[in-house]
């Protein structure tokens, strides 16, 4: 272990990128990759790496909202509505380019006005298929990572061969420390707690992603392989669209509780994504996304989001199951109902939180977890 | 403005309309007795290959629209809301799940279907509620993926969609356990773009002053070009109205005795007070002459002879999606070609690919074409999220604006 990657400096080095505002962090960012932004896990961050960009993800940090409102309605969710704001507060100044791709219809239109304020000077609109159980949608996807590629290599630099196996490979590693970290976080929340926690998945997005990995196997090499009693906690899994805030997490293990796994799409939905490394690199770019990846935006079928998550509860041997879902998102709280009631009916508690900006509320949602834990807890 | 009474003038076309949409309902109500299969399907759903197979539709977006207009839609809302639905979802979405729920609704029990048919291209809501409906009904569910165009349609993206319509037909054989008729669905195709074509003719009369057509005679009687494109008995019915109302043309009479102010509706009516809004805007001589919604069914890429293509590059390229610069162009084309006064964009809580943007085309077109724009909130079957007489103070300030904008 170096001196840069001990425990201390590793958290000193997360806490810090974290804890600024988008306005500031621009002064930390790696000098020799321009900012691409985007929103979403369904963007190929390997793609824009390879180009030599900084794939910068915009997670809806919690902002007063004073100027969105001028373009869109209340009904939106608050990461629209914040990532809105911050363009329009200058906040995103710094990014020289920004990837909307197909999800929802509030991201959709999203897009379409970001474009029109003419701010950030670079714009692309990835088309992800929605149906990706069709045999016809593999040819598509392909055409528009190339589309992308081209875009990439118009606005930012060539894409060679060997960038993008580098990049993929990258990535992976990325995806296989985080997946061990959340092994070990089990029994050793006491090292990684929460709210530090959520800050390791939050500088992965913003970080220069080689200094992000080495600080990642730092912290897998500073933990002890063996547990350390955290046996009490009543093991959670959350799922939702959230992307990570401190909040949440800490006041899961306030109220003592572990999340154990999740489906957040910025957290282990993501290791879904992995690359296969011993084929074209655009075609397995492509590949991945017909394998297991799940987004509720996405079409697999009707019984799709019940099968993959009961499975994974079921595989995480967590005993309850918190919703975590952004307020006004459609895609996730059409598939609630059935969810909870799929759930419910094999045993496994469930408890829905319905957030706007992380930082509000924080002590009704602080009463409702506490309870939810209790009622978990043997008595 | 004095409120002064301005007569309407009937449709006598609206008898047989009723007749025609009676009749529709009750064969898809009562399938089974005339031999025939039930698909429901999404309002941009390609609905032809059904007709051409012999299959009835089922759409429960306009039946949404049904329950709305008769103020039945809330309780429905209700119960989708006790089984765990959120009441920020699309309130069609929760009707139809409340009165499958229920039983109750101006149908009662709905017409079981065999599959289900969905076609994105109106808005993402509609996959996630016809899993749900997938799921409560143990059918299987065709899934059309059109996607989004927010500036040019591009070649893989045509490709894409014409796959999947070859695919749509080889689900109909399975489904129907019978080959597909080209020579069907070619005469199903143009008498649908026969259907088409005359309804655009329709709502483009209303471009004569005094308008013969307005938006809201458009709201009722578009039902047959969603629910019956693609029938003879629609073809009828439009040749028929279009008579009647070219008479008005020649005779230089409009829906209303009195007519001073034109106006265009953006976005799904309010179906639940679409009687009052009329009544109010018309005593201040006010009509909305066009809109956004009836005309998105004028399908403007639909050309030529009828093809598995053509109906695939149409069903990409419907009103919804596509991007706010063409929904801005598209708004300036119908105040300028309407010449409207001014125009009304309703922000409808329940539909976002609609409504996303509004402000920004306002600007945009009031900026082109010097109209002023009014937005208002309500949603378009849930009458919980409305302010009646908030919007009609709203309507009333705006309506002497425009007075004021034409006297100076």
């Amino acid at each position: 272990m170096t001196k840069q990657t001990s425990p201390n400096n590793i958290r000193k080095e997360i806490e810090d990128i974290t804890s600024r505002s988008y306005r500031d962090i621009a002064s930390v960012l790696p000098k020799d990759r321009m900012p691409i932004g985007f929103f979403c896990p369904l963007v190929p961050e390997e793609l824009i790496h390879a180009a030599g960009a900084l794939p910068f993800r915009l997670m809806g940090t919690s902002v007063p909202i004073t100027h969105a409102q001028a373009h869109l309605p209340p009904y939106c969710c608050h990461l629209v509505k914040a990532s809105l704001e911050s363009l329009l507060q200058g906040e995103l100044h710094f990014l020289r380019g920004i990837v909307f791709c197909q999800t929802c219809d509030s991201m959709q239109g999203l897009s379409d006005i970001w474009a029109r304020q003419g701010i950030v000077p670079s714009q692309f609109n990835l088309m992800i298929p929605t149906h990706l159980d069709s045999e016809h949608a593999r040819p598509y996807l392909r055409a528009e990572m190339e589309r992308f590629k081209y875009f990439l290599e118009s606005n930012v630099g060539k894409i060679s061969l060997r960038k993008l196996k580098d990049s993929i490979r990258l990535f992976n590693h990325i995806r296989e420390r985080l997946s061990e970290i959340y092994s070990l976080r089990r029994t050793l929340s006491a090292r990684i707690p929460g709210a530090y926690f959520a800050r390791i998945i939050r500088a992965g997005y913003w970080m220069d992603r080689i200094r992000y990995l080495e600080l990642l196997e730092g912290l897998v090499d500073s933990l002890p392989k063996q547990t350390e009693g955290s046996d009490s906690l009543i093991p959670i899994y959350l799922t939702g669209n959230m992307a990570h805030a401190d909040t949440y997490f800490s006041l899961i293990e306030d109220a003592g509780a572990i999340v154990v796994r999740d489906d957040l799409c910025s957290g282990a939905r993501t290791f879904r994504l992995m690359v296969a490394e011993d084929r074209d690199p655009l075609e397995a770019l492509t590949e991945r996304y017909f394998q297991s990846f799940f987004c509720p935006t996405k079409y697999l079928g009707p019984q799709a989001h019940r099968d993959i998550l009961l499975q994974e509860v079921a595989d995480s041997k967590a005993q309850g199951v918190i919703f975590l879902l952004y307020k006004y998102c459609e895609a996730c709280f059409f598939d609630y109902p059935d969810l909870k009631s799929a759930l419910e009916a094999k045993g496994i508690s469930t408890l829905l939180l319905e957030v706007e900006d992380p930082v509000q509320s924080k002590e009704q949602l602080k009463i409702r977890i506490q309870a939810f834990v209790e009622m978990l807890s043997p008595l | 403005m004095n409120e002064t009474s301005n007569p309407y003038r009937e449709i006598h076309a609206t008898a047989a309309y009723r007749r025609l949409m009676i009749a529709y309902y009750f064969m898809v109500k009562h399938a089974a007795w005339f031999g025939k299969k039930v698909a429901w399907i999404t309002s941009g759903g390609p609905v032809e290959p059904l007709y051409a197979m012999g299959v009835l539709p089922f759409y429960p977006e306009n039946y949404g629209a049904m329950c709305g207009a008769s103020r039945m839609s809330v309780s429905l809302c209700e119960a989708a809301e006790q089984r765990g639905y959120s009441r920020d979802l699309c309130s069609y979405a929760l009707t139809d799940i409340g009165s499958n729920l229920t039983g109750k609704g101006p149908l009662g029990v709905l017409p079981k279907p065999d599959f289900l048919v969905c076609a994105n291209n109106i808005c993402g809501t509609v996959i996630k509620w016809y899993e749900i409906q997938a799921r409560a009904l143990n059918v299987p569910v065709f899934f059309l993926d059109t996607p989004f165009i927010h500036d040019e349609i591009h070649d893989h993206t045509l490709r894409y969609v014409e796959k999947q319509m070859e695919g749509y037909i080889a689900f109909l054989e399975r489904q129907l356990k019978r080959p597909f008729s080209e020579k069907r669905f070619y005469r199903v195709g143009a008498r649908s773009l026969t259907a088409i074509r005359l309804w655009k003719e329709i709502i483009e009369l209303s471009k004569n002053h005094p308008a013969p057509f307005p938006a809201f005679d458009a709201f009722i009687h578009m039902a047959p070009i969603v629910t019956l494109r693609g029938t003879r008995w629609a073809v009828r019915y439009y040749r028929k109205l279009k008579k009647e109302i070219e008479k008005r043309v020649e005779q230089g009479k409009g829906a209303f005795a009195r007519e001073e102010i034109r106006l265009i509706w953006d976005n799904i009516p309010i179906w639940y007070d679409i009687r009052n809004l009329s009544k109010m805007l018309s005593s201040r001589g006010a009509v909305l002459v066009g809109d956004t919604y009836t005309s998105a069914w004028a399908h403007e890429q639909m050309e030529g002879a009828p093809s598995l293509a053509g109906f695939a590059r149409s069903h990409a390229t419907i009103h919804l999606n596509l991007g706010l610069e063409y929904k801005i162009k598209k708004m300036i084309e119908l105040v300028e070609g309407y010449g409207a006064h001014g125009f009304i964009m309703h922000s409808n809580r329940s539909c976002k690919s609609y409504s996303i943007g509004q402000y920004d085309i306002k600007r945009e077109v009031s900026k082109a074409t010097g109209r002023p724009g009014l937005i208002i909130e309500a949603d378009h079957t849930d009458a919980r999220s409305y302010a009646p007489k908030q919007v009609e103070k709203q309507i009333q300030i705006f309506l002497e604006i425009i007075r004021e904008k034409e006297q100076s």
